[in-house]
């Protein structure tokens, strides 16, 4: 293997696979990266058995090969080359890399030992807008669980339902679902959450739009010269659809920053109670209040405006709140809710498509 | 069950040919689904320990199972869900125990239930081979067998945690048989449905070559491999035997990784069994090797004395003193003797006591005093494959002076010469130097187990 690429190429897909090969493995060649020659480009690949990433770059190729190396070392000592051009070329399992002021030789594995990158063979293939998906991962993504004894909980669902594609995550604590749209095929595919945050790191500020393949057992992402490919949860996602209340007993709105404001603070005398604020609605004064008490720090009360109907009050996790609400982005928020026991619900009415819902602290 | 404790030996043989890591990393948890004449198929956790496994390891794989009896035309990988959820290990289990106070429960055998898998052929019960005889009650402790015996209560109490394997060493008739088999009661005790298998060596080769004969080799197999507790008596007579020793060594590893136990005594230490295996043998020392030395004058005393008890009758201290002293080594010969002279007594209404015992033993003492020291040291110069003239001349070369203080030694113990005549017999002026020899002999023999039956298999050629 002989070639040339730039650092900045370089640098950057290996930035993109490198945190994917961990040295948590047992097997050392896990913690490399692989370097291929394919077709006149260079692609770069680490896998954690759970999730590969491979990431193609344009490069002079002058002689096709093969390697893996470890990719910390490589990460490490690439991002700390000048920009310019790096040679590399391969004696026998000897990567050597030099450019105009080092010149330094890895010791690789053989590629041989390295597992292969699943391909999806009779798979289906959609398109979803990079940017569209990122934001949905965002709002989405944090609220699955990791409790591993519950595989399906630590997915992200991806499904259609009524011509719509819609993502949607619960811990069985809070519940976030957005909208993604139409969608003309029928799909259901459980996506562990973790291979997801690490889409979202590559997905960057992308605006191609991302191509989906899947067949039953894995799922690939490509966005622009990135692959990600994952395997899937078996298992039958819950009918999380039937937890999303759809009526309220007590429902206010207000501006999105105060309620914000006045649960950060209230949050911080609620550190003792596992974050429990107390929620207050009252229809006839307009004011929502949140409080909170902790027996040893003191007592807080805050106030914010708001348009409301019907009176109530409701305990919440401080914490879920806070998550819920910054997953929100609009300028205002509607917040609902039933009886002490029953779901909360964060909706925005103008932008309809993100749904989050907090179930309440007891007592 | 039977596909599981079938996959265990596989993968016990593939983990000997792989490296850690990519045993870990491929086949760690893996699960043999299915096996017909067909295919074989496995399950895995994803996608590229499937590929990995199709690419790289199949042949291997096949190879393995073909070992193993399990033949099929295909050999297939299948994902699963299930397959990537680790196997419950002992560590795990563990954790969730709360109170320290509790001891360790029996855990639920993954093998316990299928025995009609097994086959009817083999017409064992799941407490095959343990005499209810044998319990740690009736078992006298002493300095000698006090490790062994901490150790198999230990076992008994959680089997498969520790000491896996034990393997217990020692010369005849010092109680191997009583301890192993009492480990065997106690775990019955515990857990009434525990499959535990006692079986000596030789009933193990017998039933393999009527298996082999009879194409019962995949039942043979599975009934050995399910066991919870599996004890092997006598392991010295699987030497030599080549095809037993790797089917052993598959039912070893089948039940070693399963976490369950195994126990196995034989007559010396593993390194030295004469032409077994080297997996076999660095198996066996593996877990807990323990010497177990003949029991000392008081342990005698003791077991003596309990043994009449079990008679109602009390011996007169001077009777259990003179028998405790007089048969030294073998306990079975201490029961003997003592068995004579409880029915000599009962025949003609007699208390035992010091004279009956004196005249009796004087008897039952068969050790001929037609020995001569001669005989002694030409048989102890012969076993060590060195010429007379050497062990009596003046040579002080290790292999010859080490002989030579044996040879003093036997005169010693077995004609109760006095120093200066086994000096001169050996040709030493000195009678210091025999003093030394005898002691020293002594001394080691009680560490080295293998000086021990050097000694013992010179004996026992003399009175041949």
């Amino acid at each position: 293997m002989k070639l040339q690429v730039t650092q900045e190429n370089l640098n950057r897909a290996l930035s993109s696979v490198a945190r994917v090969a961990t040295s948590k493995n047992s097997l050392p060649i896990l913690s490399n990266v692989l370097v291929k020659t394919s077709d006149n480009r260079l692609s770069l690949s680490a896998t954690n058995l759970d999730i590969g990433i491979t990431h193609y770059i344009g490069a002079k190729v002058s002689e096709e090969g093969s390697i893996t190396v470890p990719a910390r070392l490589m990460q490490d000592f690439v991002s700390s080359l000048p920009a310019g051009i790096i040679n590399l070329d391969l004696a026998e399992t000897k990567l050597k890399v030099t450019t105009d002021q080092y010149q330094s030789v890895v010791n690789g594995i053989v590629a041989d030992d390295f597992p292969v990158m699943p391909a999806i063979a009779n798979g289906k293939t959609w398109e979803v807008p990079g940017a569209l998906l990122k934001k949905a991962l965002q709002q989405v993504v944090f609220a699955a669980s990791n409790d591993e004894t519950r595989p399906v909980l630590t997915a992200v669902i991806l499904h259609t339902f009524e011509g719509h594609l819609y993502m949607a995550t619960t811990d069985s604590y809070r519940l976030a679902e957005k909208d993604l749209g139409p969608n003309t095929e029928d799909v259901t595919l459980l996506i562990p959450a973790s291979a997801l945050q690490d889409l979202l790191r590559i997905l960057g500020d992308t605006t191609d739009p991302v191509r989906v393949t899947h067949d039953d057992q894995q799922v690939l992402f490509q966005v622009g010269d990135v692959e990600l490919v994952t395997r899937l949860i078996e298992g039958k996602y819950p009918d999380y659809r039937k937890l999303i209340p759809q009526s309220f007993a007590t429902q206010a709105t207000l501006k999105r920053a105060d309620l914000v404001n006045v649960t950060k603070v209230s949050s911080l005398f609620a550190r003792e109670s596992a974050g429990s604020v107390t929620i207050e609605v009252d229809e006839a004064s307009g004011n929502l209040s949140i409080r909170s008490v902790a027996s040893q720090l003191g007592e807080n009360n805050a106030n914010a405006t708001a348009s409301v109907i019907g009176s109530g009050s409701i305990t919440l996790n401080s914490r879920y709140l806070l998550d819920g609400l910054n997953a929100l982005s609009g300028e205002t928020v509607t917040f609902g809710f039933n009886g002490k026991l029953e779901p909360t619900l964060l909706t925005d009415a103008k932008a309809p498509d993100y749904r989050h819902v907090v179930m309440p602290l007891k007592g | 069950m039977q596909k599981d404790s079938l996959w265990l030996a596989v993968l016990g043989e593939i983990e000997l040919s792989v490296s850690r890591g990519n045993y870990v990393t491929w086949f760690k948890n893996t699960q043999l689904i299915k096996h017909d004449s067909e295919s074989t198929v496995i399950a895995v956790a994803n996608v590229f320990i499937k590929q990995q496994l199709e690419r790289k390891y199949s042949d291997l794989i096949s190879e393995t199972l073909r070992k193993n009896n399990i033949i099929s035309d295909k050999l297939e990988f299948k994902i699963t869900a299930q397959a990537g959820v680790p196997r419950r290990t002992k560590d795990d289990e563990q954790v969730t125990i709360t109170s320290a106070a509790e001891t360790p429960q029996y855990r639920e055998p993954q093998a316990a239930m299928p025995i009609k898998a097994a086959g009817n052929n083999f017409s064992h019960s799941y407490r095959q081979g343990i005499n209810e005889r044998y319990t740690f009650d009736t078992f006298i402790v002493g300095s000698g067998n006090e490790l062994a015996f901490a150790a198999c209560q230990s076992i008994a109490q959680s089997p498969g945690n520790k000491y896996n394997p034990l393997f217990l060493y020692g010369g005849a008739g010092i109680g191997k048989t009583h301890l192993i088999q009492a480990v065997g009661n106690a775990t019955l005790a515990r857990n009434p449905g525990a499959k535990v298998l006692y079986i000596t060596t030789e009933q193990f080769v017998q039933e393999f070559v009527d298996a082999l004969r009879f194409r019962k080799t995949a039942d043979f197999a599975s009934y050995y491999r399910t066991a919870d507790v599996l004890i092997v008596d006598d392991i010295q007579f699987i030497a030599g035997k080549e095809k037993m020793q790797e089917e052993f060594f598959h039912t070893f590893n089948a039940i070693h990784q399963g976490n369950r136990q195994i126990i196995i005594s034989s007559d010396k230490p593993p390194k030295e069994i004469p032409t077994l295996e080297e997996r076999l043998r660095s198996r066996f020392a593996w877990g807990m090797s323990i010497d177990m030395q003949n029991p000392d004058f008081e342990t005698r005393c003791a077991i003596v004395q309990t043994k009449a008890q079990t008679h109602n009758i009390v011996l007169p201290n001077d009777v259990v003193d003179y028998l405790a002293m007089n048969i030294q080594t073998n306990i079975r010969e201490l029961e003997g003797a003592l068995n004579q002279l409880l029915a000599f007594c009962e025949m003609r209404s007699l208390d035992p006591s010091l004279s009956i015992v004196t005249n009796m033993l004087g008897v039952n003492k068969t050790r001929p005093k037609h020995l001569s020291a001669k005989q002694i040291i030409e048989r102890t110069a012969k076993h060590f494959q060195i010429p007379m003239e050497d062990i009596l001349g003046p040579k002080r070369d290790k292999d010859i002076v080490v002989p030579r203080q044996i040879a003093m030694y036997i005169l010693r113990s077995e004609l109760h010469l006095s120093f200066p005549k086994i000096a001169r017999e050996l040709g030493r002026k000195d009678h210091t130097t025999a003093i030394h020899s005898v002691e020293k002999i002594e001394k080691e023999s009680r560490l080295d187990a293998s000086l021990r039956s050097t000694i013992s298999e010179i004996k026992e050629r003399l009175y041949a």
